[in-house]
């Protein structure tokens, strides 16, 4: 049989059958309504965004060298930061490398665009695209170390197991791509990013909601490719059997565990065709690529997954995330603030500004989210290792928004003289995840998923307010 | 007995009904979740000098019996916001029904009770009937509250399998699921039981158990952080698995692993399983500060014992004082001073045929000959190298002429030696006791490393580092435990030490251990334990679900001296676990969770078990046990993923089809076959691993090298022995016709490929 006979509605049909002939027990029903999830459709109320890309500067990236200028510190460098900002404050490395003496920008900084933002001269591309953007100063978060302040990036609590937000979200809407993952997630940068594989997890949702990883070199997943000897139609008719036979079980048993099986497995057999198209952008127009600052189609690097990005959200994937990590800068060897951050700035600034650029011009930025941010930023204090950095900070700090009904030519929030905390407009992290889900057509407090007797929300049991300021 | 029984089932169900407002149910989620991170244990966090997690701190504002006196009720019912409790910014609020909650409470006298988990477990009567199995009596028990029926037992076929695969990770094979069925004919109960001792015979038992130990352990095969290089302490693994075959002990098995070095004449194998603690990455980077690294290895020793033995979050107290457990950092940093004093050697390990002292004493005497020979010899060998020319001089081999060029009085003795071997001792005697010398000095520098812990000599001293950070050291501090648990009696003639902290552990006063090892090993058989946060016994952990059948459980465990493979068998025998795994309806409408255990939970194997199936079933397996780690065949490009790029030579012979634990794990680039299906990375101790269910998974089992190895393997068994058979062997039941049927199409090589990828053959039901 043609392959492509056999998309997600063959086999709603396929499972239908079988369960209104055999399910005489009547333990089917759950398991078909799970198969049948239907793509999209479930909001809440309408929708202004189908798709997510949260391009996620893994360690922290300073706002104070790139998006929140602060005059008052290049005056100050060097002198103790007044007692009231720290007292009772805690910080990573307290009293170690921390210190209190204020650090000055390490770059200058320039309006741009009709809205006036300020923006570093270390980002020249995202400084051409500020009235596109949004751009939120006063972000908080909870706590201070990386792996934990990723997790609660990602999850809304700092705990191992809770439901990332790629999870959530294609659990509340469902995928509207049947040969690739809902949720899918692109590295770059010299390691994984710290926490690993639970920042993309689905906790206590259906294990078929975690990200899955696209590898940038080689198969883009493993095992991707059938075994040399094995001609597509077998491949085909192995996966059928499998899937009548996975069918009969699930109908004897009754275990939710087994459709999940079933999904995954059609899921991988036509990921073994798409998969290796979507990675291959030898297709792709050479002012696309210069857009981009891709030189080489098939060197991995952050610019070419942020193209991956696009073409990934036109395909239909629901959420997308790019981590690109060694952004704490510390003032450690590999990690300062003279050489490194202008190099990673460098990095991200062309490709996330093109990214922008391009959904615009294909017009997917209109249903699009795109998000840039860290799981915190950094202190208006200088920290001292083998040379001046920044320690982590989690009152204020920038992230910035595009498309998808945010706002564009915005900055939002103000934070005081030095940048510690905000002054006005503070965004907790689950105002943030309560925003995007918004804008997804998804009330937050009704996401939910109920577990040992509680009931589990991305934006967890405080209040979580929806940024309306922010959107248009 | 019968009697009693129910006595004790009516007396609970007294008590539960005049006690009132039960505290640890009812009153310490609402304290803990709304009042104690600003009135809690962490006095540096207080506010306003109030706590509110002991009674004591608690009556500066309630009066018992008196809520309308209370200032605590005052403050969370008052309209007015600037009293009102949480305050508004907190972002808290209680509900209607938490405030009567609390009313009440105070009403009925404001009583506190010890958390749960700090107070001794106590053995509860066993409510039903006499005959029946304490575990069903008890699971029996809260499903008949609840109104539902337990359901039956699984079908034989698929009960063999489970018990097999939960007991040794290995599937039956035919004849044994033959005998089996064969047996119950004539005694299902007997023929069960048999079936559960010879299970717990086998010598796969280790393995199995031995896994489940070693993820707890952190175990994997290199160092970790950016540079992974190999290392080697595969004895530990080994030892791990040797100590559960030979039925060793609970407590014997802790004091092993945490101070087997300290006890009196410690042996080989005692010192071997303090490995446990080698298990710790080692940071190999150029210009880091090896204390550092240092201190981070106890961080994580000290983490890793609090949460595989105390089932406590210990490590949250490294910074400030824990913010919900009774645990000050001064006492997290006691804990640190038992696991802060010992050198980390490593331990040439020698087979057992090899007589070490022999050798050594042997190459001893060799070696004075030699150098006696030497001596005697010295004029020679200068006559020798005096008639030496340039063109015999080329005929020889660098590392001769190399030696040539030192003077003869510098030479080392290895350098003399093997100039003398290669001029005038060529033959003769010289040559007779240099190849003895040669040959015993292999066997002795031969043997295999293992990594240890050693008691250093001069003890390291231990101070409280604020905010956990070792450049700041503060008060010195002596080894001590935390005051929540049983009290720890320091010896008086000398400084305590990890055999010390061993023994409190195992101590019969502590109220801890014993439910956490056996919620651990209950998790293993239901896929959750009775206390679902398995690694967190403390205020913010779940309760139990059925806490007078884990109490129950843990007394039997220590009172029966600790017996492992006993506790297995208690849980095996149960009809608890025997039940069908099958949803039902009302238990989905009910229980969707199964929470209550009227079903068994079919569980998706362990990543390692996996490929053990699959081995198993196309015939392929090794069946033997321990030894180096092995090198199956991965996918390409794997290795090249961390900083420094690993050669994977993939192992030759019965090597390359051994059991799933033996793989080599480098702890940056594991196997990604065991990965995607959730094996733990090594990196700290796992408690519990998740169960995913992928697209990935799909794809390793129909694409991966070793698994479409184990596919051509297992379509030959179909070719000879028929379809039936490979059925047989990968689900362990026989095939319905319309099973058969679509099977029956296929060609051999798919059929098995098909029969790999079944749900059935990756999941314990």
């Amino acid at each position: 049989m043609n392959p492509q006979n056999y998309s997600s509605s063959a086999l709603r049909d396929l499972t239908r059958r079988h369960l209104f002939s055999r399910c005489a027990m009547g333990v089917g029903s759950m398991a078909l309504s799970s198969l049948m999830a239907a793509p999209g459709g479930k909001t809440h109320f309408p929708a202004r965004a189908k798709h997510v890309i949260f391009l996620f500067m893994a360690g922290g990236p300073s706002q104070l060298e790139m998006f929140d200028h602060k005059p008052k510190l290049t005056e100050l460098n060097g002198q103790p930061i007044p007692d009231s900002y720290v007292k009772g404050k805690r910080f990573a490395f307290m009293d170690s490398s921390h210190r209190s003496d204020l650090l000055g920008p390490r770059i200058g900084f320039r309006q741009h665009g009709q809205s006036g933002a300020w923006v570093s001269d270390y980002l020249p591309h995202l400084s051409g695209i500020v009235d596109d953007i949004a751009i939120v100063k006063t972000c908080k978060t909870e706590l201070f170390n990386h792996a934990p302040a990723k997790l609660f990036m990602n999850t809304g609590s700092g705990l191992f197991g809770r439901p990332s937000m790629g999870a959530w979200i294609t659990y509340g809407l469902g995928s509207e791509c049947d040969d690739l993952p809902g949720f899918v997630v692109l590295q770059s940068g010299p390691r994984g990013p710290r926490g690993g594989s639970v920042l993309w997890g689905s906790g206590m949702l259906p294990t078929t909601y975690q990200g899955v990883p696209l590898r940038n070199q080689g198969d883009p997943i493993v095992n991707l490719s059938t075994p040399a000897d094995v001609s597509e139609q077998r491949q085909r008719q192995v996966v059928d059997a499998v899937r009548e036979l996975n069918l009969k079980r699930l109908i004897e048993t009754g275990d939710d565990e087994i459709s999940t099986r079933i999904n995954a497995y059609e899921m991988a057999y036509r990921m073994q065709t798409s998969a290796p198209e979507l990675m291959d952008i030898s297709g792709e127009g050479q002012n696309t690529l210069d857009l981009y600052g891709i030189k080489d189609p098939k060197e991995p690097s952050y610019a070419r997954n942020c193209l991956l990005a696009r073409r990934l959200v036109e395909r239909g994937v629901r959420f997308v995330q790019l981590y690109d990590t060694n952004w704490d800068h510390h003032g450690g060897p590999t990690e300062n603030l003279q050489k490194h951050l202008p190099e990673k700035c460098r990095d991200v600034d062309q490709a996330s500004a093109a990214l922008v650029t391009d959904l615009k011009q294909r017009g997917l930025l209109d249903d699009t989210i795109v998000i840039w941010g860290g799981e915190f930023g950094r202190t208006p204090m200088g920290e001292v290792r083998e040379s001046t950095g920044r320690n982590h900070h989690i009152d204020a700090f920038t992230m910035w928004f595009a498309g998808g009904g945010f706002r564009r030519g915005v900055v939002y929030g103000e934070t005081d003289e030095f940048g510690f905390g905000a002054v006005e407009h503070p965004v907790h992290v689950h105002d943030l995840h309560a925003t995007i889900l918004h804008q997804l057509g998804l009330e937050h407090e009704r996401l939910s998923v109920r577990s040992q007797g509680l009931d589990f929300r991305l934006t967890g049991v405080d209040p979580a307010h929806v940024v309306r300021d922010l959107l248009s | 007995m019968s009697f009693l029984r129910l006595l004790s089932c009516f007396l609970f169900a007294i008590s539960a009904a005049s006690a009132g407002i039960p505290f640890n149910r009812d009153v310490r989620p609402i304290l803990a979740e709304n009042c104690f991170a600003c009135h809690g244990f962490d006095k540096k966090g207080r506010k306003a000098d109030l706590r509110l997690d002991t009674r004591n701190g608690a009556l500066a504002v309630i009066r018992p019996g008196k809520p309308q006196d209370s200032e605590l009720l005052a403050r969370v019912v008052t309209t007015d916001e600037e009293e009102l409790m949480p305050p508004k910014k907190s972002g808290k609020q209680l509900t209607a029904e938490q405030k009567e909650t609390l009313r009440k409470w105070i009403e009925e006298g404001a009583g506190y009770e010890k958390h749960w988990a700090f107070e001794p477990p106590a053995a509860a009567l066993i409510p039903g009937r006499a005959e029946e199995h304490p575990i069903d009596a008890f699971i029996r028990n809260r499903l008949t509250s609840e109104g539902l029926a337990a359901s039956p037992e699984a079908d034989p076929a698929t009960l063999i399998r489970r018990v097999s695969l939960d007991l040794t990770g290995l599937p039956p094979g035919t004849a044994e699921v033959d005998a089996f069925l064969r047996e119950r004919q004539k005694d299902p109960e007997k023929a069960y039981r048999d079936l559960v001792d010879r299970l717990l015979g086998s010598a796969h038992y280790g393995e199995r158990w031995g896994r489940w130990w070693l993820d707890q352990a952190r175990y994997a095969d290199s160092n970790g952080y950016s540079i992974d290089a190999p290392r080697q302490i595969w004895k530990f693994r080994d030892w791990v698995i040797g100590a559960l075959n030979s039925g060793m002990t609970f407590d014997q098995f802790t004091v092993e692993q945490l101070a087997g070095d300290l006890l009196p004449g410690a042996t080989e194998s005692q010192k071997i399983a303090t490995g446990f603690h080698r298990n710790t990455q080692i940071n190999q980077e150029g210009g880091i500060d090896k204390e550092q690294f240092r201190i981070d290895s106890v961080f994580d020793r000290v983490a890793t014992t609090g949460t595989v033995w105390l089932g406590l979050t210990v490590g949250c107290a490294q910074c400030h004082d824990h913010k919900f457990d009774p645990i000050e950092q001064r006492e997290y940093y006691q804990l640190f001073a038992f696991l802060n004093s010992q050198d980390e050697p490593t331990l040439k390990v020698f087979d057992a045929s090899v007589d070490v002292s022999g050798l050594s004493e042997e190459l001893k005497e060799l070696q004075q000959k030699l150098a006696a020979r030497m001596q005697e010899q010295a004029e020679e060998l200068a006559a020798w190298e005096a008639d030496l020319t340039p063109a015999s001089r080329k005929t020889m081999p660098a590392a001769t002429l190399k030696i040539l060029e030192i003077a003869p009085g510098k030479r080392t003795f290895a350098q003399s030696r093997a100039l003398f071997a290669a001029s005038i001792g060529a033959v003769g005697v010289f040559r007779e006791l240099n190849d003895r010398y040669a040959e015993v000095d292999t066997v002795l520098n031969g043997g295999v490393t293992t990594m240890i812990l050693k008691e250093a000599a001069v003890p390291r001293k231990t101070h409280v580092l604020i905010k956990g950070d070792f450049t700041r050291p503060a008060e010195e501090v002596n080894p001590g435990t935390p005051a929540v648990l049983h009290p720890f009696s320091a010896p008086s003639q000398r400084r305590a030490n990890r055999l010390d902290l061993a023994k409190w552990i195992m101590s019969p006063e502590n109220p801890i251990t014993a439910r956490v090892i056996v919620n651990r090993i209950w998790q293993q058989y239901f896929g959750r334990g009775l206390v679902e946060t398995e690694n967190d016994f403390g205020m913010q952990g779940t309760a139990p679900t059925h806490p007078e059948l884990l109490d129950w459980l843990a007394v039997s465990f220590r009172e029966g001296g600790w017996n492992v493979k006993e506790l297995h068998r208690l849980i095996v025998t149960s009809a608890t676990y025997r039940k069908s795994s099958v949803q039902r309806p009302e238990l989905r409408e009910k229980d969707p969770g199964n929470y209550l255990l009227a079903r068994q939970q079919r569980l998706r194997l362990d990543a390692e078990i996996v490929r053990d199936v699959a081995l198993t079933a196309s015939g392929l397996i090794s069946s033997k046990i321990g030894g180096p780690p092995v090198y199956p065949p991965i996918p390409d490009g794997v290795m090249g993923q961390g900083q420094v790029k690993r050669t994977w030579q993939v192992s030759k012979g019965e090597d390359r089809y051994r059991r799933g634990l033996y793989t080599f794990v480098y702890r940056a680039s594991p196997p990604p076959s065991l990965t995607v299906f959730d094996a733990p990375d090594g990196f700290s101790s796992c408690t519990r691993r998740t169960r995913s269910n992928t697209p990935l998974q799909a794809l390793t089992l129909l694409n991966d090298a070793a698994f479409y190895e184990c596919a051509k393997a297992l379509s030959q068994l179909i070719q000879r022995e028929g379809l039936e058979t490979a059925f047989r062997r990968c689900t362990s039941r026989n095939p319905s016709d319309a099973e058969l049927a679509v099977l029956s199409p296929l060609a051999a090589a798919d059929a098995a490929r098909v029969l790999l990828n079944l749900d059935e053959t990756v999941t314990r039901e």
